[in-house]
C-alpha cells in the first residue's frame, strides 16, 4: 500500500467516518421520530445527551489528576465514544429546525467541539504510531540512548503538535460549556415542567 | 501566553453572546416570533412567563379577563363575531383555567407539527358540554329547523361533518334506493319525502297495487316499507295495516 493511501484509510478516512456516522445518524433518527409522530421524545432527548456529554468528563477530570479513580487510556475510550453518543442525542434533540439562536450557538459550538475531539483522537494516534515505529526502526539499527533521543526529536515534535492542539480544544470545551449552560437556564427559567 | 490570549478572545465573545441574550431575548431564547397580537410585548418574556415555573395562565388573565373572552379585547373594544355559527363565548364555561392547554403563544418553526392544540369539548363543564346551543347556533336550513331531537343523535363532538344519522331507521337504502337524496327529498326539504321520484314507483302502479290488496290507505310508504324487501315487511304490515283499515271501517 503506498504512503499516500496508507494515509487516507488511516488516518482520513476513520475522521471523516466518525463526523459522518454522526451527522448520517442523526438525520436518521429525526427522520424516524417524524414517521412514528414521536418529535415530542426528540425534546426530552437533550437531557441524556447533556449527561453522557458530562459523563464524557470523568477523562479531563482523571488527566489533570483532580480524580484518582479509573485507568486514563480506558477514560479516554469512554471519552470518544460517550461525547460521541451524547453529541448524537443532542443533535437529534436540536433537530433541523431553527428556533432560538441561543440553542443554534451551542449546538454549533458543539459540533466545533466534536470535530476537534476527532481531531485530537487522530493527532494522538497519528503521534503514537510514528514514534513507536521510528524507536522500533532505531533499535533494529543498533543506535544508542542518546543517539535515539536525538534522532527522534523531531517526531516528538508530533507531540508537540497534540499539546498545541489540546490547547485549542479546552477553550473550545469551554465555549461550548458556557453556551450550553446559558441555553439550560433559559429552558429552566421558561419551560413549564408539566 | 498565546493560549492566555485565545481565552481572553472566547470569554469576550461568550460574554457579548450573554448580553444579546438580555437585549434581544426574542431572538436568542425565544423558540418562534409570538402571534402579532402581542408584538408589543415580544422581548418582555416574564410577560406570560413565570420564573422556573412555565407560561403561566394566571399572567394570561391578568389581560385577559376571563368575562371579557370571546365579547371584548384586552383593551375594552367590542369583538365582532368572525366564527360563522358560533356563539360570543366559551371561554367562560370551561373546567379549568388553563390557557396554556389550547393556546401557545410562540409560532411553531414550520417544519414542525403545529404546537396549538385542537379544542377539546371535554374541557368544558359537563353540564354546558351537553347543550350544543350555548355555544353553537343552530343551523336553519329545512332538515334542522324542524327537529327537535337532540344534536348529538347525528353529530359527534369531533366534528359537524360525517354526521352519524342513521337513515336505516326509517328506510333502508339497500342497493336499489342507493339514490341522491333529491329523488325522495325534493327541493331539499328532508322533513318530507317521495317514493314517486323513481320510475319504479308510479302513481298509478303503486295505487292499483295497494287496492288490489284492499289497501286505502298507502300514501305514508315507510310506515310499512321499512326497506326494499318486498318479501320481508312489506306482507306482515300489508296485512296489518289492511285489518286496521278493516277496523276502523267496522267503527
Amino acid at each position: 500500500m503506498s504512503l499516500k493511501a496508507r494515509l487516507f484509510s488511516r488516518e482520513v478516512l476513520p475522521f471523516y467516518l466518525a463526523l459522518g456516522a454522526l451527522m448520517a445518524l442523526t438525520l436518521l433518527l429525526d427522520a424516524l421520530l417524524h414517521v412514528f409522530n414521536l418529535v415530542w421524545i426528540g425534546r426530552y432527548l437533550g437531557i441524556p445527551g447533556v449527561l453522557l456529554i458530562l459523563g464524557s468528563f470523568g477523562y479531563s477530570l482523571r488527566k489533570r489528576k483532580l480524580i484518582g479513580a479509573g485507568k486514563p487510556v480506558q477514560l479516554l475510550r469512554w471519552h470518544e465514544g460517550m461525547a460521541w453518543a451524547g453529541s448524537l442525542l443532542v443533535l437529534v434533540h436540536a433537530g433541523i429546525h431553527f428556533n432560538a439562536i441561543l440553542g443554534w450557538l451551542a449546538v454549533l459550538a458543539m459540533l466545533v467541539n466534536v470535530a476537534s475531539g476527532l481531531t485530537g483522537k487522530f493527532l494522538l494516534d497519528r503521534a503514537r504510531r510514528r514514534l513507536e515505529e521510528a524507536r522500533q526502526r532505531m533499535r533494529q539499527q543498533g543506535l544508542s540512548a542518546a543517539e535515539l533521543e536525538d534522532r527522534t526529536y523531531w517526531d516528538s515534535l508530533t507531540f508537540d503538535a497534540v499539546k498545541q492542539w489540546r490547547a485549542v480544544h479546552f477553550p473550545i470545551t469551554l465555549a461550548f460549556g458556557v453556551l450550553t449552560l446559558a441555553h439550560l437556564v433559559a429552558v429552566f427559567l421558561f419551560w413549564g415542567w408539566k | 501566553m498565546r493560549r492566555g490570549w485565545l481565552m481572553a478572545l472566547i470569554s469576550a465573545n461568550l460574554a457579548v453572546l450573554i448580553a444579546l441574550v438580555f437585549i434581544y431575548p426574542h431572538l436568542m431564547v425565544s423558540p418562534g416570533p409570538v402571534v402579532s397580537a402581542h408584538a408589543e410585548i415580544n422581548t418582555d418574556c416574564f410577560a406570560c412567563h413565570a420564573p422556573l415555573r412555565g407560561a403561566s395562565s394566571g399572567r394570561c388573565i391578568a389581560c385577559h379577563a376571563l368575562s371579557d373572552i370571546g365579547l371584548r379585547s384586552s383593551k375594552g373594544v367590542p369583538l365582532v363575531q368572525k366564527t360563522k355559527g358560533l356563539k360570543a363565548s366559551f371561554h367562560q364555561e370551561l373546567i379549568e383555567k388553563d390557557c396554556v392547554a389550547c393556546h401557545s403563544d410562540h409560532r411553531a418553526p414550520r417544519l414542525t407539527q403545529r404546537s396549538r392544540k385542537p379544542f377539546s369539548h371535554d374541557l368544558l363543564r359537563v353540564a354546558v358540554r351537553e347543550q350544543c346551543a350555548s355555544c353553537h347556533v343552530a343551523p336553519t336550513d329545512k332538515l334542522h329547523s324542524k327537529l327537535s331531537a337532540n344534536c348529538k343523535q347525528c353529530h359527534g363532538q369531533q366534528a359537524w361533518k360525517p354526521a352519524t344519522f342513521d337513515h336505516g331507521k326509517f328506510f333502508v337504502l339497500d342497493k336499489d334506493h342507493n339514490a341522491t337524496c333529491e329523488t325522495c327529498h325534493t327541493g331539499s326539504d328532508y322533513s318530507r319525502y317521495t317514493c314517486y321520484g323513481c320510475h319504479e314507483h308510479t302513481p298509478a302502479k303503486v295505487r292499483a297495487e295497494h287496492l288490489k290488496e284492499g289497501i286505502l290507505d298507502y300514501e305514508n310508504c315507510v310506515e310499512c316499507h321499512r326497506s326494499g324487501d318486498k318479501h320481508g315487511l312489506e306482507k306482515k304490515d300489508t296485512r296489518r295495516k289492511k285489518d286496521a283499515h278493516r277496523d276502523r271501517h267496522k267503527d
